[in-house]
């Protein structure tokens, strides 16, 4: 993998604020998170060369896009990023295949890659006007990376879409992830998909970054009880509809098998308040994951519960958080140190995606 | 009667050459100008905005004295400005020229509102994907206007058929020359000849009727 590291500085009067911000890092994967209106959009579109900051200087490797003191400032046609914005934005006038390969340098071998890895030949005829939302991200995405960007930009690709079938597009960007060694930034207010996408995320709230740090533990303190925890591990074994997987930091998990095969990766969310913590080993229960961990903060959250953080294992493996009552917790004597087990249903885990073990993609279940 | 066909044939042949050629000359400069007051913000945008407007609400007949003043021998553009004779008073030209000065406002301000209805985040989203703007204006901004742009010419055909008051003044209206149906019709009303008149009239209104027609066919698919 090439080092592409991103630099992130400038300043931007928006409306109610100002942007104003000042990052730089090696992360492949970059989320930003924030709540509408904190200026994510609009950081984007600086990038993009679409909107000129007041000041500041934005680099990706060795690229310079745009540099005040420098007086450097590359039209967009120069700078080289795949964009896709919230609403896809595809050429209205044009097939599906004539924007996929609206990009001026299209390479032959990029182009089948990208329609295999977003599974959309079946498209190529078709007009944007009628494509599904779902759709119509694949092709906006599929345009991007076709036309080999240096830095893609992924405006909430998911917002426009409902739960279901958000679920049913992150597999494909944690395909692209796997398949194409682009530089991303990938804005969100989704949590799950941060953390499921991100090596790093900045959360930015007002116009300015208030957090930063490894997605599971920047997010966990931004949200309250319907945090999800995500997961990845391999899958050892394969039974009845469970998949138990080995976790990257030590433990067994069972979760539903999905379209999963033996020794795939896969990546799973389980919400912090779907997990119960015993503070002795409960036997005879139905739930198939009880896994032992030690708590490491206790945290009261302003609507009144407790958000529990624990590693698994003797304190050394996976962090997870788990979302009780105050009353449960005074009860069971929580404690940092303290420990535990945690237990929660096969079903209660949402598989996000899977890929295989030799790094390719699997063909996995997309309902 | 065969002498009254062939000099509404005349007729007709003027009228087409004469508000062909001006539509042909203000379709490129509406197009431009308009695409200009649609998307580039500056200084005095304001003002250019009402000057291409103003042919709009001035009397054609003060618009053909202006062109007058300046297309005679002593005028800005006169033979002793440019030091040669352009030669075009009173030719089929100068109905061109005052034809299209009059049309011109209105294909601007029709390709002015096609341009507007073309998302400019997809042109932009058209340089990102590496198109210069010369590229994005001929490959998305046209295609996706196109409609209205071929309204605004059409409009601007239509205006220039019509077109009467600067004609008369600075091209007078000489049969088979620069006698357009606007004229003629006004010439055979003067001469008394009733039945004519109605002729022409028909010809016009049925040109015009189906001029129109098109054009409210080509925006009502736009709106779609």
């Amino acid at each position: 993998m090439s080092t592409a590291r991103l630099e992130l500085a400038l300043r931007l009067p928006l409306h109610a604020f100002e942007l104003a911000l000042e990052l730089a890092t090696d992360a492949r994967s970059l989320g930003i998170f924030g709540p509408s209106g904190a200026g994510k959009t609009s950081l984007l579109e600086a990038l993009a060369g679409w909107r000129r900051p007041a000041s500041g200087r934005l680099r990706v490797g060795d690229c310079v896009l745009y540099d005040s003191t420098a007086r450097v400032d590359l039209p967009p046609e120069r700078r080289g990023v795949g964009y896709v914005p919230q609403d896809a934005l595809l050429f209205p006038h044009w097939s599906v295949e004539r924007n996929l390969r609206a990009g001026l340098r299209v390479d032959a071998a990029r182009y089948q890659r990208t329609l295999a890895t977003l599974e959309i030949a079946p498209l190529l005829g078709r007009a944007p006007a009628t494509l599904s939302g779902g759709e119509r991200q694949r092709v906006a995405l599929g345009r991007a990376l076709v036309s080999a960007p240096r830095l893609l930009l992924l405006d909430e690709p998911l917002a426009s879409l409902d739960l279901e079938l958000r679920r049913r597009i992150l597999p494909y960007l944690l395909r692209v992830r796997e398949e194409f060694d682009v530089p991303t930034i990938f804005v969100s207010h989704d949590a799950t998909e941060v953390q499921a996408l991100c090596e790093e995320v900045a959360v930015l709230r007002g116009g300015r970054v208030v957090a930063r740090g490894a997605p599971a533990e920047v997010l966990r303190a931004q949200r309250g009880s319907d945090f999800e925890n995500v997961l990845a591990g391999r899958v050892r074994e394969l039974h009845g509809g469970t998949a138990v997987l080995e976790l990257d930091q030590g433990g067994l998990a069972h979760v539903p098998a999905g379209g999963l095969g033996r020794g795939a990766r896969a990546l799973f969310a389980i919400g912090s308040d779907e997990i119960l913590v015993a503070v002795e080993r409960p036997e005879r229960i139905s739930a198939r994951n009880v896994l032992a961990a030690r708590i490491t903060g206790v945290e009261p959250e302003p609507d009144g519960s407790v958000r529990i953080e624990a590693r698994l294992g003797a304190g050394d493996g996976a962090a997870l958080c788990a979302s009780l009552t105050r009353v449960a917790t005074e009860e069971l004597g929580l404690r940092p140190g303290l420990e535990v087990h945690l237990v929660f249903k096969t079903n209660a885990c949402r598989v996000l995606s899977a890929a295989g073990s030799d790094g390719t993609v699997d063909r996995i279940a997309l309902r | 009667m065969i002498g009254a066909e062939s000099h509404t044939l005349d007729v007709l042949l003027v009228t087409a050459r004469v508000a062909g050629v001006a539509a042909l000359l203000a379709a490129p400069a509406g197009i431009a100008l308009g695409f200009l007051l649609a998307r580039a913000e500056f200084r005095g945008k304001s003002a250019i905005e009402t000057l291409v407007a103003l042919p709009l609400v001035l009397p054609p007949t003060a618009i053909g004295y202006l062109l007058l003043a300046l297309l005679a021998r002593d005028g800005w553009l006169g033979e002793r400005a440019l030091g040669f004779d352009p030669d075009l008073l009173f030719t089929w030209k100068a109905a061109v020229l005052a034809s299209a000065i009059v049309a011109l406002p209105l294909v601007a301000r029709t390709a002015r509102t096609a341009f507007e209805e073309v998302d400019p985040r997809l042109e932009r989203m058209a340089r990102t994907l590496g198109y210069s703007r010369a590229r994005t204006f001929a490959r998305v901004t046209v295609p996706l206007a196109r409609r209205g742009l071929c309204a605004a010419g059409a409009l601007g055909f239509g205006r220039a058929l019509g077109e009467f008051g600067a004609t008369v003044i600075v091209a007078g209206s000489i049969p088979g020359r620069t006698q357009t149906l606007a004229l003629a019709i006004f010439e055979e009303i003067q001469l008394g000849d009733h039945a004519a008149a109605l002729r022409l009239v028909g010809i016009t209104v049925a040109i015009a009727f189906a001029l129109l027609w098109w054009v409210e066919r080509l925006s009502r698919r736009r709106s779609r």
